[in-house]
């Protein structure tokens, strides 16, 4: 870690803002050292050590089972949600290991946001979508946490669309508009990273490019880590590719270096679609 | 069943299926409507006639056999509505020998017992079905799923006796005297626990019927939680949600439908249930606030004196005209659930 004070994970570093200066500096948010993953029995990670740097987005490639989403679902130990799953190692996030068992999830979480595949609004209105996060950690006054839902739903570029039914159900939404609800559902408690596990898969086009171009926004202030099936998609948003296959991380480099002169074989296999 | 389609449910599932398929379906669709067209046209054949008969008409004897309960109760009840109009209803006196009866003390005992059975059944049920599919380790919980599944199996009857053998004694010996001992001068409690320690009467029925319907309602919620997209569970904890959050504002809110027709199931089969409480209620046909006083409802009243009612009497009247009023009660509670249901979109 460069960040020199090993802050514990407590509500008032989850408050403090980034510093603008820092951002020309490519310091790493999350350093993976050794990081070996289980299902039970099946060995789903090998051995993974990679760096996620702050204010960048990594995207991370390979085709189905290799293992990309199983090492998202680790940085919000989402895992630990069902027994049987276990990852050994070291994820050191803001001068912690993420795996510590005395780790407190729910402050964690609310560090590190999650957007899945499909939107998945929750049964309430557009306002308490947004709010319900918030308040799990903050006691906001009316007027504050207005304040915040109008923020957040207008750096998703939401607000104008949504701002004469806020207190609509969300279902209401079209596709496109849940996903950008549910990105700023997961900014609304102001996190350092955002994980997306295949945003956009459940979107068509329109939605897909909004969503893109949000994430190109949205680096300035989070640490983006993106599974996506799609090398285009890859290609427009990620500063850092990470690819992954059979639960090994083959390659990781820069987006431009990795689309164009991969050093694997195995990376430009797959890249130009000879497999996966 | 009908309960678990909720439209959220149907939506969020079929969402991107529609997008994708959207293209490509149009055509083959039309391809197919005209070959149906044509189809339901002159050429149809002799089995496939004979086929939707059968069906049609296995569908019309469900109208037929509904009309015809409601007609026989309906027509066998006309005398007692005749003698007693609609007072029959709400009169609560029932007596043979006079040759006087009215359906309030049994209505009240159905519906009092029916009652203390759901509210009891609820929270047993939405525990035990929540902790099966969020929190219980696969194991353990394939063996309490199949011990809920046994116990939805068991008949009534054995219940009935359990109930007189093991709730009875244990009412009578130490609840019932553990509050009259400590509550018979607290005013707002003490005319529910008023009455001598029989065991019997509304409280005693509505705990048998709670362990009765519970494992049916754990059942119908524990589909509806495992039919809520992991996605969604996992959005809500990966907020930094407690369980407990969880629950209560994600969960709760998404299965609301379902677990409205796990409690109508459940009062439906409460409502009606007839050998267990006729073992535990008492079978007093009589009114009265006390919960532990011995009661009767319309099921247990109905095939008491049912053997013992000549044909053509008021009497075997005043039982079918029972039976109408349970009917109608019923009714009323599935039409209930459906404007709650109506409600949550």
């Amino acid at each position: 870690m460069t960040s020199g004070t090993l802050q514990g994970m407590t509500q008032d570093s989850m408050m403090t803002k980034t510093d603008p200066q820092a951002a020309k500096i490519p310091e790493v948010a999350l350093a993976v050292r050794n990081l070996n993953f289980y299902y039970g029995e099946n060995h789903a990670l090998h051995d993974i050590s990679v760096d996620f740097q702050a204010r960048r987005v990594t995207a991370m490639i390979g085709p189905s089972g290799c293992g990309k989403s199983t090492l998202l679902r680790i940085f919000n130990r989402m895992y630990d949600l069902y027994p049987g799953q276990r990852a050994t190692g070291e994820v050191m996030f803001d001068g912690r290991n993420i795996l510590d068992h005395d780790l407190d999830l729910n402050i964690l979480r609310a560090r590190v946001g999650m957007v899945f595949q499909k939107p998945t609004p929750f049964p309430m209105s557009i306002y308490d979508n947004i709010a319900f996060g918030v308040r799990l950690h903050e006691k906001l006054n009316k007027a504050d946490m207005d304040a915040r839902v109008q923020d957040v739903l207008t750096r998703v570029a939401l607000w104008n669309e949504v701002r004469d039914r806020l207190n609509a159900p969300a279902s209401g939404l079209s596709g496109g508009q849940q996903q950008r609800l549910c990105i700023a559902r997961s900014i609304a408690t102001r996190p350092e990273v955002l994980l997306l596990d295949e945003p956009t898969s459940a979107l068509d086009p329109i939605s897909t490019a909004r969503i893109e171009e949000l994430l190109d926004e949205l680096k300035e202030e989070f640490t983006i880590a993106i599974v996506t099936h799609n090398m285009q998609q890859a290609a427009r948003c990620a500063d850092q590719v990470a690819f992954f296959y059979m639960g090994r991380l083959i390659e990781v480099d820069s987006a431009d270096r990795m689309f164009t002169n991969p050093k694997q074989q195995q990376t430009q296999d797959y890249i130009t679609g000879r497999f996966g | 069943m009908w309960w678990l389609r909720s439209p959220d449910n149907a939506r969020f599932s079929s969402q991107s299926f529609s997008r994708m398929t959207l293209a490509t379906a149009t055509p083959s669709e039309e391809a197919r409507d005209t070959a149906g067209a044509s189809r339901s046209g002159s050429r149809r054949s002799g089995p496939d006639t004979a086929f939707h008969f059968l069906v049609a008409a296995s569908a019309l004897l469900v109208l037929v056999v509904l009309g015809g309960l409601v007609v026989l109760m309906g027509i066998g009840g006309g005398q007692a509505f005749r003698t007693f109009g609609l007072g029959f209803a709400f009169s609560d006196v029932w007596n043979p020998v006079a040759d006087l009866y009215g359906a309030w003390a049994p209505l009240f005992g159905t519906i009092v017992s029916t009652l203390i059975g759901v509210a009891i059944a609820l929270p047993l049920a939405f525990g035990t079905a929540f902790w099966l599919t969020a929190m219980a380790p696969p194991r353990i919980a394939a063996i309490v799923g199949t011990a809920v599944q046994l116990l939805a199996a068991v008949p009534s009857i054995i219940f009935g006796m359990w109930g007189f053998f093991t709730i009875v004694p244990f009412m009578a010996r130490t609840v019932q005297p553990f509050l009259t001992h400590h509550f018979k001068h607290v005013p707002g409690i003490r005319f529910i626990i008023h009455g001598a320690p029989f065991g019997t009467g509304l409280m005693t029925a509505g705990l048998v019927l709670a362990v009765m319907i519970a494992p049916f309602m754990t059942a119908v919620m524990r589909d509806v939680f495992a039919a809520m997209p992991n996605m969604l569970r996992e959005s809500a904890y990966g907020l930094g949600a407690t369980r407990w959050d969880v629950m209560w504002k994600v969960v709760v809110p998404w299965s609301r439908s379902g677990m409205i027709g796990a409690i109508v199931l459940g009062m439906g089969r409460a409502l009606g249930e007839t050998m267990a409480v006729t073992f535990v209620i008492g079978n007093v046909t009589a009114v009265g606030w006390s919960l532990f006083a011995p009661r009767s409802t319309v099921a247990s009243l109905i095939a008491l004196q049912f053997p013992e009612s000549p044909a053509g009497s008021l009497r075997l009247s005043a039982l079918l005209a029972l039976g109408f009023i349970l009917m109608l009660l019923s009714f009323a509670s599935l039409a209930l659930a459906r404007m709650l249901r109506g409600n949550t979109k």
